[in-house]
């Protein structure tokens, strides 16, 4: 909302200063924009919240001014002179839909010129920004301006059947609009008909055929309620919003309907000369049933924290036109709102009135609070935790969006296999589907890196996926879970992927015991066939489930997206492991007894995972194994045969009870080759 | 040769070494250590030459035991020696190396780096939770209830015009789902759950279809906090974002209140900061709505609360002078490493 500050002078005397206007104002409500002379004048833009229709005409910011600073506010009463032809002879107005439209109103000018407008009309509407057309158009955007209640005028002459209907839109129905672009209409909206086809888009915009023309003698001036729904539909779904539809989206007073149309008449008969014909039009009845109110004499005080005095209340609300009924119970007040406060209709809204005016410089800042201990949930714990290790590990967080394109949304999820969830509008452009991995917006970020010359953009990113429930689950709970994922995009092979996981999964206190991770090869876009892996994590009490993906991003994919190098990822679903969170293990006491090295070569034939060979020796080995590391995995075809390779191990025994003695390791590392032969056939190379 | 018991050797092995390491440590200048090395160390009649006599004097399967503490024993005290030569030499020790450049780079290991947004979220989080307010976090897809409803957002609010939000294709009749407009959705779902006294801050993502430039994304996040206790006052809403301000911008910084508009709450206002020497709008805030406390089943007269809403990438954004907020959506490295 623009205001003149020459324009708002004719309803208050604002002391001081345009500057210390505007501080007023924007600390009771309305918040400053800018300031700039236009001329001999002052456009001051405010921002008026939607609860504050009143403040969208100079009449309510001046009743603002005059309340803040205790100055009396003038308001015209127009009384237009009336000619000696009946207005209900020129013009019948029905409503078919009361619901939205509520009251119209018809009055009839006839014998007007239209011309330019007086210099000052077309200053002041210059000042806030609108164009002069001529001076029929001109006075209803000022009234408008002024009041807060649109209008619209019409060239009686082309009002065909001299009947006004007031309906909903046929679908489909075509109008041509002042801007002389043909809209096409929905029932959701409303129009204002003539005997034989829309006239107007009832709240938003008059039509091309019927709006004032130079040659224009006879004017049908509108002034009507509208609801807000029906022009929202129109403002909307035709991306035609207006001066109009914004004031009837929030409400208007309704008190203003009449005032309006008779300060419009005045300004017609003034400026464009013609006749008032006698009386007006109405159909319906205006909807205003301003609310009573309670106010407890002490509930100021019990929502602020300090004390406003019960005069300075009843001052403010007065001022405000709030009218003082009679009273309740002895200390209480009941108040009657005001027609143009339709946002006020509680207690608590009063209050509200009362401090916005006083200011709420006058809160108390010392208050104190009680302490009260809190702690970080499971969750948060756990995702604080995986990004401490990612970060340690060289890892840049990063954000993306959770909406991606389809192209992006049809890589296969890990988490399942339900299709992913629609959203209208796009997020943006072309993006409408709720992602259900984060590895594909991943990949896409380390490609935009790529594109500006960083080819090692380490990313990690923590976030959620959207899956589908399965059929079946309770529809209340929405068809959408919240998987907490971890994303990892780095470059490098399968070993430096899968280390950065591990370390995620120990720093996460899944190593110890009670729980079990596995690695299970799976074949799973985008990675690489065979060089891709699922970690199973298995628990007491909780059936086996795949917690983690990770491998080698598979060439095609990476060359698709531009991805120089190798790439390798990997997505933790860190809500199933918030739980390790809360896992306390009792320490461990170090042993002070020496270690025993002891080395073996194992060989087995090509088709044997080393997951199964290191199991069976931390079985056989039992706990006086403190370390197993694989050293070399060794092939040669002459030596081992074909189809075999060699497994060198590096184990590290200790007792914690004694120092193991050279023929106790031994019998160890006997037990170890024997469980390796019964479970992979494996031999010792000596 | 006299048989010696492997405990008795044991014994003298363990004197030995804690006299040597004592009389080493003691030892001020380099006379005082030699001294100690020819008490201890020396080839003639040092006391370790000493106590080697007595080995062959073990039972036969005891020596390699014995002999493996003597051994130890040895090392440990000639260690020792060293180390005190070195203290007693002043400076650096060992014998000269060659001289390296130490302006040479190093060997460094390359750190990651949180994300802007998640960094300052978690200082809110922080300077929040001593303050008493908890963690909480909820599901993104909401249904009308949560994200309009329950706050006070009638059907025919303009709000929940569909063009206003992400609404999911997913059939539900009256009741689409839709991504939460905002966090406060999460603190209607806590207040469900839970009875009053509460402190909370949720904190998240949100999504309004805004058209992406420098000050607007389609997807952001926002810290919103909730007090709801007997006897809360606006006072206590102004006390506790004064103190936030002044833990989260350091100093005594003020904050000033303007009237505003939330459907949520009531009185509502805007919050100001004092920023590098003006006010900085840094969010939204109120009482909490007595139709809110009543969608959740509480009683408005026996309760009060208070709300306050921040948008994180402006914050994040002023701290670090980020002029354009998709910047923290680009995810270039070269950004992300700043932080």
């Amino acid at each position: 909302m623009i205001i003149s500050t020459n324009w708002l002078a004719d309803y208050v005397q604002a002391p001081g200063s345009v500057d210390d206007m505007v501080e007023r104002l924007l600390m009771s409500g309305l918040n400053h924009e800018s300031t700039t002379a236009v001329g001999d004048d002052t456009a001051v833009e405010i921002e008026v919240t939607s609860n504050r229709p009143d403040c969208l005409g100079h009449i309510g910011v001046a009743r603002e001014v005059a309340v803040l600073f205790g100055r009396p506010l003038h308001v015209p009463d127009p009384r237009p002179l009336e000619g000696v032809g009946e207005v209900t002879r020129s013009v019948a107005v029905e409503i078919l839909s009361p619901e939205i439209c509520p009251c119209y109103t018809a009055r009839v000018i006839r014998g007007v010129k239209v011309g330019p407008s007086p210099k000052w009309l077309v200053d002041r509407l210059a000042t806030v920004g609108v164009a002069s057309v001529n001076n029929v158009v001109d006075v209803t955007n000022y009234v408008m301006l002024e009041s807060g209640q649109p209008l619209h005028a019409f060239d009686l002459a082309k009002i065909r059947g001299g009947r006004i209907v007031v309906r909903r839109a046929v679908e489909g129905e075509p109008f041509v609009a002042i801007n002389h672009k043909t809209y096409t209409l929905s029932e959701r909206m409303c129009v204002i008909a003539d005997a034989e086809r829309p006239v107007a888009l009832a709240g938003v915009m008059g039509g091309a055929d019927t709006e004032i023309a130079a040659d224009t003698t006879d004017v049908l001036l509108e002034s009507a309620q509208f609801a807000p729904l029906p022009v929202r539909a129109a403002a909307r779904g035709l991306v035609l919003a207006s001066a109009s539809s914004y004031r009837f989206e929030r409400g208007p007073d309704p008190a203003m309907v009449d005032w309006a149309s008779r300060r419009a008449a005045s300004l017609i008969l003034e400026h464009a000369g013609g006749l008032l014909e006698r009386g007006v039009v109405v159909a319906g009845h205006v909807a205003c049933a301003p609310a009573e109110i309670r106010l407890a004499a002490d509930r100021v005080g019990e929502v602020l924290g300090v004390d406003i005095a019960d005069a300075r209340q009843r001052q403010i609300l007065t001022a405000l036109g709030f009218v003082e009924a009679r009273g309740a119970a002895p200390h209480d007040h009941l108040w009657r709102a005001p027609t143009w406060r339709r946002d006020c209709w509680r207690e608590i809204d009063l209050v509200e009135e009362i401090t916005r005016i006083e200011g709420y410089g006058h809160v108390p800042e010392n208050a104190v609070i009680a302490a009260r201990p809190v702690e970080l949930s499971a969750r948060e714990r756990t995702v604080r935790r995986a990004s401490e290790v990612l970060v340690a590990a060289g890892l840049c967080e990063a954000m993306t969006r959770s909406v991606v394109a389809e192209e992006m949304a049809s890589m296969p999820s890990p988490w399942g296999e339900a299709a992913p969830l629609v959203i209208a509008p796009p997020l943006v452009r072309g993006a409408d589907r709720l992602r259900r991995s984060l590895l594909p917006s991943l990949l896409e970020a380390r490609a935009g890196n790529a594109a500006v010359g960083v080819d090692d953009a380490d990313l990690f990113e923590m976030a959620r996926a959207y899956l589908a429930r399965r059929d079946g689950d309770d529809p209340r709970r929405g068809p959408v879970e919240e998987p907490l994922l971890a994303g990892i995009v780095v470059g490098g092979d399968f070993s430096r992927v899968k280390g950065l996981c591990d370390v995620v999964l120990a720093g996460l206190g899944l190593d110890g015991d009670g729980v079990c991770l596995g690695y299970r090869p799976i074949d799973l876009a985008p990675f690489a066939r065979g060089r891709a892996a699922e970690v199973v994590l298995e628990r007491s009490g909780h059936a086996a489930e795949r917690v983690a993906v990770v491998g080698e991003v598979a060439a095609d994919v990476a060359g698709r997206l531009g991805l120089p190098g190798p790439v390798s990822a990997a997505e933790v679903r860190l809500d199933r492991l918030t739980f390790a969170a809360s896992i306390e293990r009792p320490l461990v006491k170090p042993s002070d007894f020496p270690a025993v090295q002891r080395d073996v070569n194992l060989v087995v034939d090509e088709g044997v995972p080393w997951g199964e060979v290191e199991a069976a020796i931390r079985e056989a080995a039992g706990n006086v194994l403190e370390g197993c590391r694989l050293v070399q995995v060794w092939r040669d075809a002459d030596r081992l045969g074909a189809g075999r390779k060699s497994f060198v191990v590096a184990m590290a025994l200790r007792s914690a009870a004694s120092t193991l003695s050279g023929d106790e390791a031994g019998r160890i590392v006997d037990g170890v080759v024997a469980e390796c032969g019964r479970r992979v056939n494996a031999v010792l190379r000596s | 040769m006299t048989a010696v018991p492997l405990d008795t050797f044991r014994a003298e092995l363990e004197r030995l070494r804690t006299d040597a390491e004592a009389a080493l440590a003691a030892a001020g200048d380099a006379a005082a250590v030699e001294a100690a090395r020819i008490e201890f160390l020396g080839a003639k009649s040092g006391r370790l030459k000493a106590i080697q006599k007595s080995l062959g004097g073990l039972a036969a399967a005891e020596k390699p035991a014995g002999g493996k503490q003597f051994n130890d024993t040895k090392n440990a005290i000639t260690a020792c020696f060293e180390a005190a030569q070195a203290r007693v030499a002043g400076g650096a020790s060992g014998p000269a190396v060659e001289a390296i450049d130490v302006t040479l780079p190093a060997d460094r290991i390359r750190l990651g780096h949180l994300h802007p947004i998640t960094k300052t979220i978690r200082r809110v989080q922080e300077i929040m939770g001593r303050l008493g307010f908890e963690s909480v976090d909820g599901p993104e897809v909401e249904d009308q209830w949560h994200n309009f409803e329950a706050l006070a957002i009638p059907a025919e609010h303009p709000a929940r015009d569909p063009l206003d939000n992400f609404y999911l294709a997913v059939a539900r009749g009256a009741d689409p789902l839709l991504l939460r407009s905002q966090t406060s959705t999460v603190q209607i779902r806590v207040m469900e759950k839970r009875e009053p006294p509460l402190r909370i801050v949720s904190l998240g993502r949100v999504y309004r279809p805004d058209t992406a430039d420098a000050t607007h994304y389609p997807m952001f996040h926002q810290v919103e906090g909730l007090l709801v206790e007997p006897g809360t006052t606006m006072a206590h809403l102004k006390s506790v974002l004064r103190m936030f301000a002044s833990s989260f911008l350091g100093g005594d910084v003020k904050v000033r209140f303007r009237p505003s508009f939330f459907p949520f709450t009531e009185p509502s206002v805007e919050v100001d900061m004092e920023w590098g020497g003006r006010w900085v709008e840094m969010g939204g805030a109120g009482m909490v709505d007595p139709a809110v406390l009543e969608s959740v089943g509480y009683d408005p007269d026996t309760v009060t609360g208070f709300a306050f809403g921040l948008g994180v990438e402006r914050i994040a954004a002023r701290r670090h002078g980020v002029e354009d907020i998709r910047d923290f959506y680009r995810n270039d490295v070269r950004f992300l490493r700043q932080f």
